[in-house]
């Protein structure tokens, strides 16, 4: 083998450093993409929590423990007057947890669909307890830990679902974006525009058309979560699968849009950690929203991931019916009309 | 569907910039129905622009533009009336050559019987008949052309654009090709083509010379031709060629002494009998004026 020259390397090094000069979308994305990454996992993994929506029923005895909690920042307090109202809110959704305190015990009612919030709501009940204890040595509560859905959920189990969101999101993305920019370079897009084909046809078209790899993609991802990894189905499998679709068809049509952007595959390439990865960090599964600061939050919702896990985990893990995740549903319908109109109106911009 | 009576494409005033460069720079032309019309020109001359325009696919600055009697802004209307082949080749290579045909016959709603003749015709005239099942993408570049004009050709379009179409094509086949062009311009079609070859101009029966977003020049290859002040030439061998060409001359012909033989540049065919009337040559040779050359003297002059 000849030795490499090192003129040669400069020729190609040169050229390489022209050609991305004269590409500055590139230059944008090498340069932010990494800071804007680095920031959201920094944040989502730094552990504070806030706005943990805890219910406190407070049946007496102990004091130093209810007014420890309620300091904490971590915890939005609603006072509830008996556990079974706890266990209400607990089921529907619209608490995190809850700590029923009585003379002789303190019961913590924990969401088991996020591990991480359960751990934090048991870690604060441990620190006020012994706390007291250090005061006051007349009563030692006994604590007791119930999960309203009645078993010990895996870390997987809690994940499960959203991954399964994530891999029907990022692979129906890529493959629309880039089978769309092959369109364009193919030079069929534009005699797509010559033809009878209106612009809404060519993009439903082409969402149709992928949806059958998406239903494919989504069937089969549903069973490996199932039966693989054990994850529980409490609810409807088709109710899943429904939601699975909805959110790949959104995928498609984001991706057809995002590849007006795109001149290359190369390109198309580095719009994955703009539209994938905050979606991963921000949409509560790996980390739960609740431990995003409050300035990220709108991000992630406006993320339709942090819908499609919220709502796969209902179904999956809580067994809810479509009904119960209506705004869900709603706000995935409504994703992919927005970015359905989106990308039919940049094909437009084709004539120009 | 009733041949209308407006030309196929109207130009007026037709201009087009894209930044600081204007592409399309006053661009007037008339293409009449049912004549093959050759767009000729050097690169960066606005071919393919106008092109584009005539199908819309970008916006004009300024300019009237009509397209089988309708104006451009309308053309999405007759758009399954209209056949259009890019430089791109606008084929899939991962279907086979039938089946990017069946694509398309699906775009413009052929199906059933009628889509099987038309795709076993059209196969044919582009001999692509044995390779049906091949991929496109395992296609010659000759063949992959091929394939795509015929592509363009399965919905019977009134008027078809095709922009460098004969590129990589055998001669055999190009005048396979062009007789059938001729054959859809007598059926009242019209064929408008690109190219920067002026043997491919010559073949059609309309050419526009463009230069800078204008026409140059325009007409039949012979109207042209004589735009340029170019006719056929005759080469006479003569014993004393001095005296004949002073005769010629002061006749008002254009003759030229080079090595003892008087080239005679005429305005018609029908002059040679003329020259014929006053000398006696010892052998003539004849020959025809190129297009190429006109365009040359006519780029001189703009």
């Amino acid at each position: 083998m000849k030795r490499p020259k090192p003129e040669r390397v400069g020729v190609v090094a040169l050229r390489v450093v022209r050609q991305l000069k004269r590409d500055r979308r590139t230059i944008a994305l090498i340069l932010f993409a990494p800071v804007v990454l680095m920031i959201l996992f920094g944040y989502a993994l730094s552990g504070e929590m806030t706005g943990v929506k805890l219910g406190l029923v407070d049946d007496g005895g102990h004091d130093q423990l209810r007014n420890y909690i309620a300091s904490l920042n971590d915890f939005d307090i609603l006072y509830l007057g008996s556990q079974s109202d706890a266990e209400k809110l607990i089921s529907e959704g619209r608490l995190d947890g809850a700590v029923v305190i009585q003379p002789e015990e303190v019961r913590v009612l924990l969401d088991s669909s996020s591990l991480q919030i359960a751990e934090r709501v048991m870690a604060a009940v441990q620190t006020g307890v012994s706390r007291e204890v250090s005061i006051r040595t007349d009563s030692y509560p006994s604590i007791i830990t119930r999960y309203i859905f009645g078993y010990d959920l895996e870390m997987i189990d809690t994940i499960g679902p959203a991954i399964l969101g994530l891999v029907a999101f990022f692979f129906a993305f890529i493959i629309a974006a880039i089978s769309f920019l092959r369109e364009r370079t193919l030079g069929t897009l534009e005699k797509f525009m010559v033809s009878p084909l209106s612009r809404v046809e060519i993009v439903s078209g082409y969402i149709m058309g992928f949806s059958l790899v998406a239903i494919i993609q989504s069937a089969t991802t549903l069973l490996i979560v199932i039966y693989l990894f054990g994850v529980p189905m409490k609810g409807s499998p088709l109710d899943a699968f429904a939601i699975i679709l909805l959110l790949g068809a959104g995928a498609l049509a984001l991706g057809s849009f995002v590849s007006n952007f795109a001149r290359s595959e190369f390109q198309v390439v580095q719009f994955i950690p703009i539209v994938i990865i905050p979606q991963i960090v921000l949409c509560g599964v790996f980390w739960p929203v609740q431990s995003v600061p409050g300035f990220l939050r709108p991000i992630s919702n406006i993320l339709p991931l942090t819908y499609a896990s919220d709502a796969l985990r209902a179904i999956m893990l809580k067994g809810a019916s479509l009904y119960q995740i209506l705004p869900d549903l709603i706000f995935l319908g409504s994703f992919f009309m927005l970015m359905f109109i989106a990308a039919t109106l940049m094909l437009k911009r084709e004539v120009g | 569907m009733a041949v209308g009576a407006g030309p196929a494409v109207s130009a007026r005033g037709v201009t087009k910039s894209f930044g600081q460069l204007r592409v399309l720079d006053g661009l007037d032309v008339n293409i009449p129905r049912g004549v093959t019309y050759c767009l000729l020109g050097p690169n960066g001359s606005g071919k393919t622009t106008f092109i584009r325009a005539i199908v819309r696919l970008l916006r004009l600055d300024a300019g009237e533009l009509r397209v089988l009697d309708q104006p451009v802004s309308r053309v999405e209307e007759i758009y399954s009336r209209i056949g259009y082949m890019t430089q791109h080749k606008a084929l899939y290579p991962d279907l086979t050559a039938e089946e990017n045909m069946e694509f398309y016959s699906g775009l413009y709603g052929i199906k059933g019987q009628d889509r099987e003749v038309r795709i076993e015709e059209l196969l044919r005239m582009v001999d692509l008949s044995e390779h049906r099942k091949r991929l496109a993408g395992a296609l010659s570049g000759g063949m992959y052309q091929r394939l795509s004009l015929a592509c363009t050709l399965i919905h019977q379009p009134e008027l078809l654009l095709l922009d460098e179409p004969t590129v990589g094509i055998d001669p055999r086949l190009r005048k396979t090709f062009w007789e059938y062009f001729q054959s859809m311009a007598e059926a009242g079609k019209t064929v408008i083509i690109t190219t920067h070859l002026m043997d491919e101009a010559e073949r059609c029966q309309m050419v526009g010379y463009m230069r800078a977003g204008r026409m140059a020049a325009q007409g039949s290859p012979e109207e042209i031709l004589n735009q340029a002040g170019l006719g056929p030439r005759l080469r006479l061998w003569l014993a004393q060629p001095e005296d004949d060409a002073i005769l010629l001359q002061s006749l008002g012909f254009e003759a030229e002494i080079d090595g003892g033989v008087v080239t005679v540049t005429l305005k018609s065919h029908a002059q040679i009998k003329d020259v014929l009337a006053q000398i006696s040559p010892q052998d003539i040779r004849l020959s025809e004026p190129r297009l190429e050359e006109a365009f040359l003297r006519l780029s001189e002059g703009a």
